[in-house]
């Protein structure tokens, strides 16, 4: 579910000294495109879908896209990533929208 | 070429900032004080790395009923009775819960009943929301206070006179040798993915059930460094969800859900062939033996059927996937499924090699010491070997256990620092580095590829075909023999031979690639030759030898070791006996 970043969303992570995406990737596979200062991932194929970089981005700039080989277009996953839980939102090839709500830390039972 | 060096020095030093390095480094500051000096090198950022990365929703080690002997003869049992470390198993059985009640307080939300008691998935799991486990897990390693060096991979072990000394790998950022020198070295990289033909080709060739960026670094080290290596005659062939390869305990044990064929039978229950060898909740790989069975006799496709499952739990079932394995959920968005009404496909995917999981691959250790056969070496996690069905609660534990044994050793032994050879140093150096300096020297062709040189994810697509074609992968359903191994031993050996002085990387994240390359290619050798040893059939789905198909009690009911020796590049096997610590018929489950 390789990870496609959009061009109006990324802002290079301007102030941080390594961009939060290249930063947590555990398979060192975003990177910071230096002549257009917008993320990349180098190699797709390369990609596990852990959604690490999907997660830390600030800015959801990160899409998620299945392989074409293996799911049809154009179903998308958006995570939402709050303090203690995470909003996914799935909107399914036939535009179908579900919302999960996921509990990501113990505490703050209220939020959400 | 001379690079800039960083050297680090330690009390324990830890390679592998994962699941077992983490809570290593926790235990290890609560039992050394203040001034021990923790280090931790991980190739990846810590927070994120390994594993554990994606999230999981079960702990698949708990003892929810019945007592730590029982657990052993469940692990024994689901490895078909085969020999296993029960001393292992056992001390990790009995402080497996004490270790999640740890991760429970430092923010790991476990599910609960209403009686307020863990939620418990089958016998010996509790479920959780496991979204945020790494960084979870990372923080005891951040709070310990370890120092943390993060994106540093590890290449090679230093040996000095039959002791490691510490390791040497570059910075994945900074280009810099790194010198790390340890009293102790804990080595916790994990297993190995990726030595088989994965199902998925281009974009999707790391859809694959193993963390593809555990690379066989490990494993590779300790046979390199000359420790006994067991278990590569056994790897873990997963059943899991079709293209996706996301986990099925959810499926199976979470919900009840059956495995049909085409005819509609939820064969594992219904067919006499599995009946007797333990129906539906027979051994992990018969279960993978009877979908391959299945399908050859043309009654496939084979599902999972959530229809058939318990309603209510099917209902929360995207949630439970999202915890752990997302792009499943929108798999499933994508290609019109949902569960609850229509059965989940399922496939028995490409090999791994683990030592945590339901797999038996990594070094042999002496008693419960977790020390190799290498003196200050000690290893946890999926690199330890023999010892099944820790996951992630007793790979935790395991990793407590490692760091009591190495501070026992430390106060024991006062072992001290050791000087290293200079001329080592530069030698090692030269070849951490070799397929980057090779690359500086090529001339290219008009497509940018190298003349003088091939890249790493050409020789992994070779090394990957060779052992698709000759030592069993999903496509030739697992089946082994004599006659594949010794093509597949031709071939390897040419590439491990002959073939690496071509192996060139562009940079810094090539040169990782060239050293998953090297080191799966070591792993091969083990894999292939340790399978060719045992000459039966013990674990039928996962090794299939088509020229001894049966189990030979007489002659391989035991460990099958190896030892490397770098001067003829042979293995010298040993046969270590098995011990069996809780009494009981082996092929039955106490509880
Ligand atoms: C997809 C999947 C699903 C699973 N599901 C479950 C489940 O639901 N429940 C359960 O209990 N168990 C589950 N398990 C098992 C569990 O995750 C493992 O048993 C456990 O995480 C292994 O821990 P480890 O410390 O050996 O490896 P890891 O946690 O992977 O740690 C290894 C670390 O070493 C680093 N490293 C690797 N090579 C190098 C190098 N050369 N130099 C420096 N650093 C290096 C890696 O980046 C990583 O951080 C699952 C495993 C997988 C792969
Ligand atoms: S984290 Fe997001 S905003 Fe920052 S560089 Fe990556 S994609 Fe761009
Ligand atoms: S999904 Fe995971 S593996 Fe893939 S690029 Fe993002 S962080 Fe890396």
């Amino acid at each position: 579910m390789p990870p496609m970043v959009i061009p109006d969303k990324c802002d290079g992570c301007q102030g941080e000294g390594e961009p939060l995406c290249e930063q947590v990737c555990p398979g060192d596979l975003m990177m910071l495109d230096r002549s257009v200062n917008k993320a990349v991932c180098r190699n797709v194929g390369d990609c596990w879908d852990c959604m690490s970089c999907t997660k830390a981005c600030p800015r959801q700039a990160i899409q998620t896209r299945l392989q074409y080989q293996v799911a049809f277009f154009p179903g998308k996953l958006i995570p939402l990533v709050g303090t203690h839980s995470v909003t996914w939102t799935l909107i399914d090839c036939r535009g179908n929208v579900e919302r999960f709500v996921m509990k990501t830390l113990a505490g703050d039972e209220e939020e959400e | 070429m001379a690079r800039e060096r960083v050297y680090i020095d330690a009390d324990l030093l830890i390679i592998g900032g994962g699941t077992a390095g983490c809570l290593a480094a926790w235990e290890a500051r609560q039992r050394g004080g203040r001034d021990l000096k923790i280090v931790i090198l991980e190739k990846a950022f810590i927070r994120n790395s390994g594993c554990l990365s994606a999230g999981m929703n079960a702990l698949n080690m708990y003892i929810n009923q019945g007592t730590p002997q029982d657990y052993v003869s469940y692990a024994r049992y689901d490895m078909c009775g085969a020999p296993i470390r029960e001393d292992i198993i056992m001390s990790v059985a009995e402080l497996v819960n004490e270790t999640v009640a740890l991760l429970e307080a430092e923010g790991l939300p476990i599910k609960k009943k209403p009686d307020g008691r863990y939620l418990n998935r089958g016998k010996w799991n509790v479920e959780i929301n496991g979204s945020l486990l790494k960084p979870v897990t990372a923080s005891m390693a951040m709070q310990a206070g370890a120092e943390i060096y993060n994106r540093v991979f590890v290449t090679e072990l230093i040996k000095i006179g039959g002791k490691v000394a510490g390791c040497v790998g570059f910075g994945v950022r900074d280009g810099k040798f790194y010198i790390a020198r340890g009293k102790a070295v804990l080595l916790a990289a994990g297993g190995c993915a990726g030595l088989w033909r994965p199902l998925g080709h281009d974009d999707a060739h790391h859809r694959i059930w193993y963390f593809p960026f555990n690379a066989g670094g490990a494993y590779a080290m300790c046979k390199r460094a000359g420790a006994k290596m067991v278990g590569f005659d056994h790897r873990l062939v997963p059943v899991r969800t079709k293209d996706t390869y996301s986990p099925t305990g959810t499926l199976a044990i979470g919900m009840g859900a059956p495995m049909i064929n085409s005819l509609g039978e939820a064969f594992m229950r219904e067919r006499p062939e599995y009946v007797k060898l333990g129906g539906h909740t027979a051994p992990t790989p018969i279960r993978a033996w009877a979908l391959c069975q299945e399908t050859l006799n043309h009654r496939g496709p084979i599902m999972m059927d959530t229809r058939r499952g318990d309603p209510e739990r099917v209902a929360g079932l995207k949630g439970q996937y999202l915890d752990m394995s997302p792009c499943l959920v929108l798999y499933w968005g994508c290609n019109d499924i949902n569960p609850s009404m229509d059965p989940v496909e399922i496939d028995a995917a490409d090999p791994s090699l683990v030592g945590s999981h339901a797999g038996l691959s990594g070094a042999w250790t002496i008693g419960t010491s977790r020390m190799t056969t290498i003196e200050r070496l000690f290893v946890s996690g999926d690199a330890l070997g023999a010892a099944p069905s820790r996951f992630i609660s007793g790979t935790w534990t395991c990793g407590r256990l490692a760091a009591r044994s190495i501070l026992y050793y430390i106060e024991r032994v006062d072992p001290q620092l050791l000087e290293i050879d200079p001329d080592e140093l530069d030698r090692l150096e030269v070849r951490t580095f070799e397929p980057l300096e090779r690359y500086q020297k090529c001339t290219f062709y008009t497509n940018g590829k190298p003349i003088e040189g091939i890249i790493p994810e050409e020789m992994e697509w070779r090394m990957q075909f060779i052992m698709e074609e000759y030592c069993g992968g999903r496509s030739r359903w697992f089946h082994v023999s004599e006659s594949y191994l010794s093509m597949a031993r031709k071939l390897i050996n040419r590439m491990r031979h002959d073939q690496l002085k071509y192996l060139v990387a562009k940079d810094l994240h090539d040169l990782q690639l060239a050293w998953d390359v090297i080191n799966r290619l070591d792993v091969c050798q083990l894999v292939i030759e340790q399978i060719n040893y045992r000459k039966e059939t013990r674990y039928p789905g996962y090794v299939n030898r088509t020229d001894y198909p049966n189990v030979d009690n007489e002659n391989f009911d035991c460990f099958i070791t190896s030892v490397w020796d770098p001067e003829t590049d042979e293995l010298t096997f040993d046969k270590e006996a098995y011990e069996q610590i809780v009494p009981g018929d082996r092929n039955e489950e106490s509880i």
